[in-house]
């Protein structure tokens, strides 16, 4: 026996086992994996932002518009953060969003519309409200206005309000295929669609489109 | 309306694990012995994946880094099960099962049984150089041991198992 017939001999010896786990099962799993391990760093978020909720309090006065101050040009960057998500204005005009747990999407969304922003923020609802139309705009267009990733379970996105088209605005969204069974691998992936469905195979828990800008969908 | 989200790490996600999982879990299979034993190391060690996906899909070996994973999540379960019950006199261990429970009706027991009575690190080296198809360089990476010392191990096991199942095949070969 020499050593090319040892080594099929052995893989041949297992050929036969196959995973029988659903990867939805897996990708499940993997999220209570995530969830024991934020569990330290949710209680450092609270406390940071119980002291940044002090700041904003002490500086801004009665009645301010929103909790994102508006960045003037060359100001300090102006930060509000909350315990499910932070929004920070950037010297350049970028908004940083950081989303750590899907709640409170009014707030967040009446947060960026002070700031200027035209956008719709929907969490565990329909994507798009009636009065709101996607704008069928290219993927390029949308990647230079929104930067998204995600790390440690929360979800980073980045928008860059000057590179949006006119009379478009922002749509965050709560993907409602959320924890659904992944598509097979022939469906399309990312990218590959367009129109107001979401495309088949975009099954995470949150997403980013265009709209066209209204008074009833972004405000 | 075009859409992105965290829904793109998913599907990256679920192509690596229709591509690696079953190579994985020979490759644990060989290395534990018992297939359900496997089966759960290797899911915990692809949820694992999934929960630092970010990391581990720019691992340059990621079937590599499950693989190990999954073995050191076996190493820790039994450390803490050697705390709870009596560890077995080494010398009962001398000739082990050779394949437990459903494992028997999917794998070659005699050559999963030669396999078994090999060395903990011998299976290590065969389920990553012959199974996940590891060079030596990678292999020593993942072990944490010396190039020369995978060839060591390689060569020892591919001798020990020669030895065993060389007779057995000679006689099947002449019937």
């Amino acid at each position: 026996m020499n050593d090319n017939e040892l080594i099929t001999a052995v893989r041949e010896s297992v050929a036969d086992v196959y995973t029988v786990t659903p990867v939805a099962h897996v990708i499940s799993r993997g999220r209570a994996v995530r969830a024991r391990r934020r569990i330290p760093g949710v209680v450092g978020t609270l406390a940071m932002a119980a002291g940044t909720a002090l700041a904003v309090t002490t500086l801004l006065p009665s009645g301010h518009p929103g909790l994102l101050a508006s960045g003037h040009p060359g100001s300090h960057p102006a930060s509000a953060q909350l315990v499910a998500w932070t929004v920070a204005r950037q010297v350049n005009g970028d908004i940083d969003i950081t989303i750590n747990q899907l709640q409170d999407p009014v707030g967040l969304q009446s947060t960026l519309r002070a700031d200027g922003l035209p956008v719709t923020v929907s969490f565990s609802g329909p994507p798009l409200s009636a009065s709101c139309q996607p704008d069928d705009t290219g993927r390029d267009v949308l990647s230079g206005v929104a930067h998204f990733h995600t790390s440690d379970g929360s979800a980073y996105l980045v928008i860059n309000p000057s590179a949006l088209p006119s009379g478009t605005g922002v749509s965050i969204f709560d993907e409602p295929g959320a924890g659904a069974p992944l598509p097979s691998p022939h469906m399309p992936r990312h990218g590959q669609g367009s129109g107001s469905t979401p495309p088949a195979g975009i099954t995470g828990p949150l997403a980013v489109g265009l709209v066209y800008a209204s008074q009833q969908c972004t405000g | 309306m075009r859409w992105m989200g965290v829904g793109t790490q998913q599907l990256d996600f679920a192509e690596f694990y229709r591509s690696a999982a079953d190579e994985c879990l020979r490759a644990v299979l060989v290395s534990v012995g018992d297939q359900d034993t496997a089966r759960e190391l290797v899911d915990e060690a692809f949820a694992r994946a999934w929960a630092s996906w970010r990391t581990v899909s720019r691992h340059p070996a990621p079937k590599a880094w499950v693989v190990r994973t999954a073995l050191n999540t076996g190493i820790s379960r039994w450390r803490r099960r050697r705390r709870e019950v009596p560890v077995p006199d080494p010398a009962s261990l001398a000739n082990p099962p050779a394949v437990s429970g459903a494992s028997a009706r999917l794998v070659d027991p005699r050559l999963m049984a030669a396999v078994m009575r090999l060395p903990a690190r011998q299976r290590q080296v065969i389920a990553l150089r012959l199974l996940l198809d590891l060079d030596t360089a990678r292999t020593a990476e993942v072990l944490g041991i010396a190039p020369g010392t995978v060839m060591a191990h390689l060569g020892r096991a591919m001798a020990a198992l020669r030895h065993d199942l060389a007779p057995e095949l000679q006689q099947e070969n002449r019937s």
